[in-house]
């Protein structure tokens, strides 16, 4: 019989074909963490015993920088792999806190504590070969300042303005004027007494770059660090190759590279395979198990500046009221969290402040777990029947605390539409548009309390406006020295009393390493992953 | 050992459509809420153990039934409707216009259900509508195609060129003659489709494109299992066999039924 009829071509073959499918599903679960040749960046899986003329590293990250300009954009990801490597500070906050001269020998600060002199390094130099004057400082502090320099904007090659993110130029706000003494000496007047600039200088609001490249910022680095980059392979990696003409103590490896992977499988795969020496921030605390064997790995383990914070829409009607942000607040069983989400590594937190903090106060306390408060809570709000748009980060911690916070909302009978949003949406969408009721996400930045500021961040994506609470602030930051920790807890607990958000825990520093490479930080307290320590055996 | 497959297809078909049904008014626990301790393994409180968050993993194995056997209903159903239609009218056209519309369904057929569905989350937002949209509009070429070809030889026989010498109109031939001669035919395709729909659907949901979170699906549950495979692979093994026990089923019942009604067929065999 010739005239078959098409369903009986859907035989055997096809009926393989497609159980062999669900199967090859079911192991993608578990392949997903091979990475594909291709993909892995050339150099990068050289040995060092292979290789010595060659020497590289290769450091697994996520998520992955949004453009090069370190200081264009909130998310921190482009200073984590340039700050200190490629772009300097004047002075730099080590691993336990404490400020330590960099593009600065030394500095003095005037008894009243508005007048800052620092005494710059004459030897320092950028890539380009030109001295860090004190005049090209001043023209970076305005530039954060105020986008401008020397009372012109400052452009890109096609004319549009290049951008600050109001997160850095913020903090210099409190500068009234910079000037140059002399090549080496710097002179910066501030408004008023301020305790937290100091420390704002050496993080990614006080980078230090090259004048002449502050128009091409977004596509060429222009620092003074010992590394500088070679070239972003969006979606990919970012390459730095060693800065030849580096003032310092030379840059130890040939290439760094910072290579983004989204996948926690895959990302823990690689170093297995070995085509990473290091993970950045390791996103699967749950299988840190495979890199037990202290002869091949070492895990480190530290504190962040990180508030896995709950961000709460201050603004969007059904969460204007303090009440309804306490309930979800009780509502909330952090350690459950904690324990789920990063297998118990890390601290519960209260407020917008970690340990490591000078005015650091345990406040998880306030508005701690209680399911049953929460309910009469909503109750005499009269929010019963509450339904929330839940948008959190689709980052692996922040999709799976969503997954716990979903089903404790639900048991006090608030309703959550989960919509988890990629990263450049979640910056564009809930970030800068504000389009959300709850997301999640860490903020990494530090001390960044004063974000709850709405006279210094009036467009923050909190939309919390508590003048009280703006007071307390700028009282405890120009407050003598010795009062700042105790007027900044005042502020902290009154955002923890408000329940402007729900701070989970502090961000463990979860590194894991090739047991061949040492000087990893173990406390990540600015926003750069520093290599400038980091050495191989 | 023809029987065979058709025994063995519904009844894995039969619990797979029994889980589903069963979820509606009961499981064990509620499937998105937390119902004890973290990736606990098996035991007599939780037969399958729980997940990474302390869900019991047989509530949700079973609730997550629920989305495929759903998703897979209204996709076929959605490409029944259009595509056997379509193909009543294709088998009626003249020589060039069918085959300029076979050719179409050529090209339509190249585009995945994946493909359509990620373009269609990414217009609307995904979830579990689109998913069901997007694998039904892609199933639809294939239906066309088999009453298409059934319809050619129903209405190349006497009784059909008797019917029409009679001045019965198309549309009563089509209703009366060749759609029940061809439902056997569309049958078999539709329970095929179905394992195609399951599919579709896990890997939609695996990816994040398909029924949102918390509702269970078994995707979903593959994709949650990712960031513990290492310690705990039974997480993706459970909704994995899942998966494959519902494919294999609808395709061995897909086979059984077309060798059974299709007796042409069965002379073949024998």
């Amino acid at each position: 019989m010739g005239n078959r009829t098409p369903h009986t071509r859907l035989g055997l073959g096809r009926r393989v074909a497609a159980v062999a499918a669900a199967l090859a599903l079911t192991t993608l679960a578990a392949c997903t963490g091979q990475t594909t040749p291709g993909t892995s960046a050339p150099g990068a899986s050289a040995s060092p015993t292979e290789a010595p003329a060659a020497k590289t590293l290769t450091i697994a990250a996520h998520p992955e920088l949004i453009t090069l300009d370190p200081t264009a954009q909130a998310p921190a990801a482009s200073a984590q792999a340039q700050l200190f490597n490629v772009y300097e500070t004047l002075l730099k906050i080590n691993s336990d806190g404490v400020p330590q001269p960099l593009l600065a020998q030394r500095w003095e600060v005037s008894p009243d504590g508005r007048t800052y002199t620092f005494y710059l390094n004459p030897t320092a130099k950028f890539a380009s070969g030109k001295q860090v004057t004190a005049e090209a400082v001043v023209k970076n502090i305005d530039r954060i300042r105020t986008g401008q320099v020397d009372g012109k904007p400052v452009t890109a090659p096609d004319g549009t303005p290049v951008p600050v993110g109001a997160k850095y130029s913020t903090w210099m706000k409190v500068v009234q004027s910079a000037t140059a003494v002399d090549p080496t000496t710097l002179k910066v007047t501030l408004t008023r007494p301020s305790n937290t600039w100091l420390y704002a200088m050496g993080d990614t609001p006080g980078l230090i770059a090259d004048p002449d490249g502050f128009a091409t910022l977004a596509s060429k680095s222009a620092g003074s660090g010992p590394y500088q980059v070679k070239e972003w392979r969006k979606g990919d990696s970012l390459v730095l190759e060693r800065n030849p003409g580096y003032w310092g103590t030379p840059g130890r490896f040939d290439t760094v590279t910072f290579k983004y992977i989204a996948d926690p499988n895959a990302m823990n795969s690689a170093l297995l395979a070995g085509t990473i020496d290091i993970i950045a921030n390791e996103q699967a605390p749950d299988s840190l198990a495979q890199f037990a064997d202290p002869a091949r790995f070492t895990i480190v383990e530290g504190s962040t500046n990180a508030e896995v914070t709950m961000s709460m829409n201050n603004a969007s009607p059904a969460l204007k009221d303090v009440r309804v942000r306490r309930a979800i607040a009780l509502a909330i069983d952090k350690k459950k969290v904690l324990d789920d989400v990063q297998a118990g590594r890390g601290t519960i937190i209260g407020s917008m402040t970690v340990p490591t903090d000078p005015y650091y106060e345990d406040l998880s306390g306030v508005n701690a777990y209680n399911p049953e408060q929460a309910k009469a809570l909503l109750k005499e709000a009269g929010a019963t029947d509450l339904t929330l748009r839940f948008r959190p980060a689709n980052l692996p911690y922040a999709t799976a605390a969503a997954t716990d916070i979903t089903a404790m909302l639900k048991a006090v009978g608030i309703n959550v539409v989960l919509e988890p949003q990629p990263w450049p949406n979640w910056v564009q969408q809930v970030f800068v548009g504000k389009d959300y009721d709850l997301t999640i996400v860490a903020h990494v930045e530090a001390r960044d309390l004063n974000t709850y500021d709405n006279s210094q961040f009036p467009n923050y994506y909190w939309g919390y406006a508590n003048p009280a609470f703006n007071q307390l602030w700028l009282a405890a930051d120009q407050a003598p020295r010795e009062q700042y920790p105790d007027l900044m807890k005042k502020a902290a607990r009154q955002l923890a009393d408000d329940a402007a958000s729900v701070w989970l825990y502090m961000m463990p520093n979860l590194v894991v390493t090739k047991a061949t490479v040492t000087g990893v930080s173990q406390n990540q307290t600015t926003d750069s992953f520093d290599v400038t320590t980091i050495a191989t055996r | 050992m023809r029987g065979l497959e058709l025994r063995v297809g519904a009844v894995l078909v039969t619990l797979v459509v029994a889980a589903a049904l069963l979820s509606r008014f009961w499981t064990p626990y509620d499937p998105t809420m937390p119902a004890g301790a973290r990736l606990q393994p098996a035991s007599a409180a939780h037969p399958l153990g729980t997940d990474a968050f302390g869900r019991d993993l047989l509530s949700r194995l079973l609730a997550g039934a629920q989305s495929t056997v759903y998703v897979g209903v209204i996709a076929v159903g959605i490409a029944v409707l259009i595509g056997v239609p379509l193909g009543l009218w294709a088998a009626q056209l003249p020589g060039r216009a069918s085959e300029v519309l076979l050719r179409a369904t050529d090209v339509a057929q190249a585009f995945p259900a994946l493909l359509l569905a990620i373009l269609l989350a990414g217009l609307f937002g995904g979830s579990t509508e689109t998913a069901m949209v997007a694998i039904g509009l892609a199933s639809i070429p294939q239906f066309l195609r088999v009453a298409r070809a059934g319809a050619l030889q129903v209405l190349a026989s006497d009784f059909v060129l008797a019917a029409r010498a009679c001045g019965i109109g198309r549309l009563a031939i089509a209703r009366t003659h060749v759609l029940p001669n061809i439902a056997p035919l569309v049958g078999v395709q539709a329970t095929v489709s179905f394992a195609l729909a399951i599919l579709a659907e896990a890997a939609l949901s695996y990816l994040g494109l398909g029924t949102r979170p918390p509702t269970p699906t078994w995707g979903s549950m593959l994709q949650q299992a990712q960031s513990v495979w290492f310690a705990h692979p039974e997480q993706a093994v459970i909704p994995g066999v899942a998966i494959a026990v519902a494919v294999l089923g609808f395709n061995l019942l897909g086979d059984g039924l077309r060798e059974h009604l299709d007796p042409r067929l069965r002379e073949e065999v024998a």
